[in-house]
């Protein structure tokens, strides 16, 4: 199995053990400590306002924001208390008081909570219960087979890379890919369901504005379960500071058999380069370019994960490594 | 929306069929002439090849195959599970090693069961370009994006003059692509790809050891022809040469993601409260 595994295997169990490690070993949240060369565990959420972009321009008038990218306040172990672990996880900052961790990625309510009708509330509430010990297929988080990280949660799983062309903006995950059309095409037609959903944008000076339909609904938002269901309908919108160097994601999710209302996600990124360490980092997912004699170029690695189909937690049965899944 | 549905794909059997009367017999003179020198692209054609601000062609756009090179790259007769084809190897026969032709012939005979594209895993290079199924390129001056739609294929091929990694942590499924241009011709080399990978169907397949050097140019602004020359001295007794014509698909057509290994649990989500 070693022989087969992926960057991505690697780097997930990396992740997890880190996610463990970093906690235990921060006595307390000091603001923007300085954590493997910029992992994010900052608890700010700085204020982005939409508005004119000023930065560069890419030949066909898109503000230029391709590069490297990734969330600032810890990853997909709990959506709605972002440094306060995954269920069944006790890290030490957990016993802080609230206010010295991050913010819920819910910014709308003000009680930072998904506004669950209560069956839905229910089915979140029992994935949590699960998901330390799974004993059920259905208790694994699907990141954890591989499945494509979906919307919103690939923006805070590992870093990512935005590369930008004529028409296009495209995200480039540790699980998955995003293509996002801005030639004002109307969405695929509504029985066509995907786990990164369907998505068509446009920009508005300095915010890219994206509608997301046709979504599958299987990636959840985090290891707590929080979750929508394939009637969801999402607008983002990605807010670029002018000096090119942090984006708000401010997303409003619409769903009315799972939420009693629509509700706001705000998700704060960074952007990497060169002047960050590459490598090791699950926040910054890039390698050093083989170019003797000239200045330090980051890359992207291959992220395909076809084979990280363990359970977490244990007890939980994966998926079968052998065997025809499809049959054309 | 049933109507819309329809349209689109009613629009695409249409496109697809008027591209392969088109471009029928183009692809099969490559392929029956597969050791013949390739013709000379016209002047013509050439002056109507797009082409990035940089002056190089520009691949950006959806492509796919219409050959029979995914079933089995050797000529073959028609059977239960391959079209017939003359093949798209030149000279023919794959020069296997006297010690390697059997796993080859045992993939064969498990093929329904052992091909690894029957769990939709990535299918190397170079099987992910001539894998019947649609792939999008993006294209800048340091590199192209090839966006496969079936699986987690996405490979990028460098274009600024970096080199192959001096070592890498496990290798690669689509291997490390580093390309240059030879006038109009983008040349790749490939290394430090996995041995997970079969070549086609047909259980033709590859060690570690395996080096690609690929060659993408433009026969007119709609067609690639795509050739592929592998070395493999663990499997083969000298480097041979596969050649692939690619068309570009209709106007309007997108890709569709297309995941399918996740299909065995896709089923559990989202959560529905311990049901």
């Amino acid at each position: 199995m070693m022989m087969r595994c992926l960057p991505s295997l690697l780097t997930a169990a990396a992740a997890l053990s880190l996610s463990t490690v970093a906690f235990a070993q921060t006595p307390a949240p000091a603001p923007n400590p300085p954590q493997g060369g910029g992992i994010g565990w900052s608890k700010d959420v700085p204020k982005i306002a939409e508005g004119e972009w000023k930065g560069a321009r890419l030949s066909d008038g898109q503000p230029d924001v391709s590069g490297h990218w990734s969330n600032t306040i810890a990853n997909h172990s709990n959506f709605t208390d972002p440094q306060g672990g995954a269920p069944g996880e006790k890290p030490r900052a957990a016993g802080l008081p609230r206010d010295q961790r991050a913010p819920s990625r819910v910014s709308d309510p003000a009680d930072g909570q998904i506004p669950y009708l209560p069956a839905a509330r229910a089915a979140q509430k029992d994935f949590a219960d699960n998901f330390a010990n799974p004993t059920k297929p259905q208790y694994i988080e699907p990141l954890a087979r591989c499945a494509p990280g979906g919307v919103p949660k690939s923006l805070y799983w590992h870093g990512y890379e935005i590369r930008q062309y004529p028409g296009y903006v495209l995200f480039f995950f540790n699980s998955g890919t995003r293509i996002i059309r801005l030639d004002g095409e109307p969405h695929l037609p509504a029985n066509i369901k995907l786990w990164n959903a369907d998505s068509r944008g446009h920009w508005e000076g300095n915010t890219l504005v994206v509608d997301v339909s046709n979504n599958n609904a299987k990636a959840l938002l985090a290891r707590t379960g929080d979750f929508a269901s394939e009637n969801v309908h999402v607008v983002e919108r990605y807010t670029f500071d002018n000096d090119g160097k942090r984006y708000n994601y401010v997303a409003t999710f619409e769903d009315p058999s799972v939420y009693s209302r629509p509700w706001t996600a705000t998700i704060p990124a960074r952007r990497y380069s060169e002047t960050d360490p590459a490598g090791g980092e699950w926040h910054y997912e890039a390698r050093v370019a083989n170019r003797p004699g000239k200045p330090p170029l980051h890359e992207r690695m291959e992220r395909i994960c076809v084979e990280n189909n363990g359970p977490f937690g244990g007890g939980a049965v994966g998926v079968p490594l052998t065997g025809a899944i499809i049959g054309r | 929306m049933r109507h819309h549905f329809m349209g689109r794909h009613a629009g695409l059997l249409l496109a697809g069929l008027a591209t392969s009367a088109l471009l029928g017999p183009a692809a099969y003179a490559q392929t029956k002439a597969a050791s013949a020198p390739k013709p000379a692209i016209t002047a013509q054609a050439s002056a109507q090849i797009p082409r990035l601000a940089s002056g190089k062609p520009d691949f950006s756009g959806i492509w796919q195959t219409l050959s029979e090179a995914d079933y089995d790259l050797e000529p073959h007769s028609g059977r239960r599970d391959a079209p017939p084809s003359a093949g798209v190897v030149e000279g023919g026969k794959i020069p296997y090693l006297q010690g390697a032709l059997a796993k080859k012939q045992s993939n064969f005979e498990a093929r329904s069961k052992d091909d690894p594209r029957l769990k939709c895993w990535a299918l190397g290079v170079p099987r992910s370009v001539y894998y019947p199924a649609p792939f999008q390129i993006f294209q800048r001056d340091r590199d192209l994006t090839l966006v496969h739609q079936l699986g987690h294929q996405v490979r990028t091929i460098h274009t600024n003059e970096t080199l192959h990694p001096e070592s890498v942590e496990s290798n690669f499924w689509l291997g490390d692509s580093r390309g240059h241009w030879e006038g109009d011709t983008l040349v790749v080399d490939v290394t430090n790809a996995n041995d997970e990978t079969w070549l086609d169907r047909a259980g033709n397949y590859h060690s570690e050891a395996i080096h690609v050097v690929e060659r993408w140019s433009f026969i007119d602004k709609n067609t690639i022809s795509y050739s592929a020359t592998i070395d493999d001295k663990d499997v083969f007794s000298r480097p041979w040469t596969v050649n692939v014509v690619l068309n570009r698909r209709e106007k309007g057509f997108e890709l569709i993601e297309d995941y399918c290994f996740t299909l065995p649990y896709d089923e559990f989500y989202p959560p529905k409260g311990g049901k």
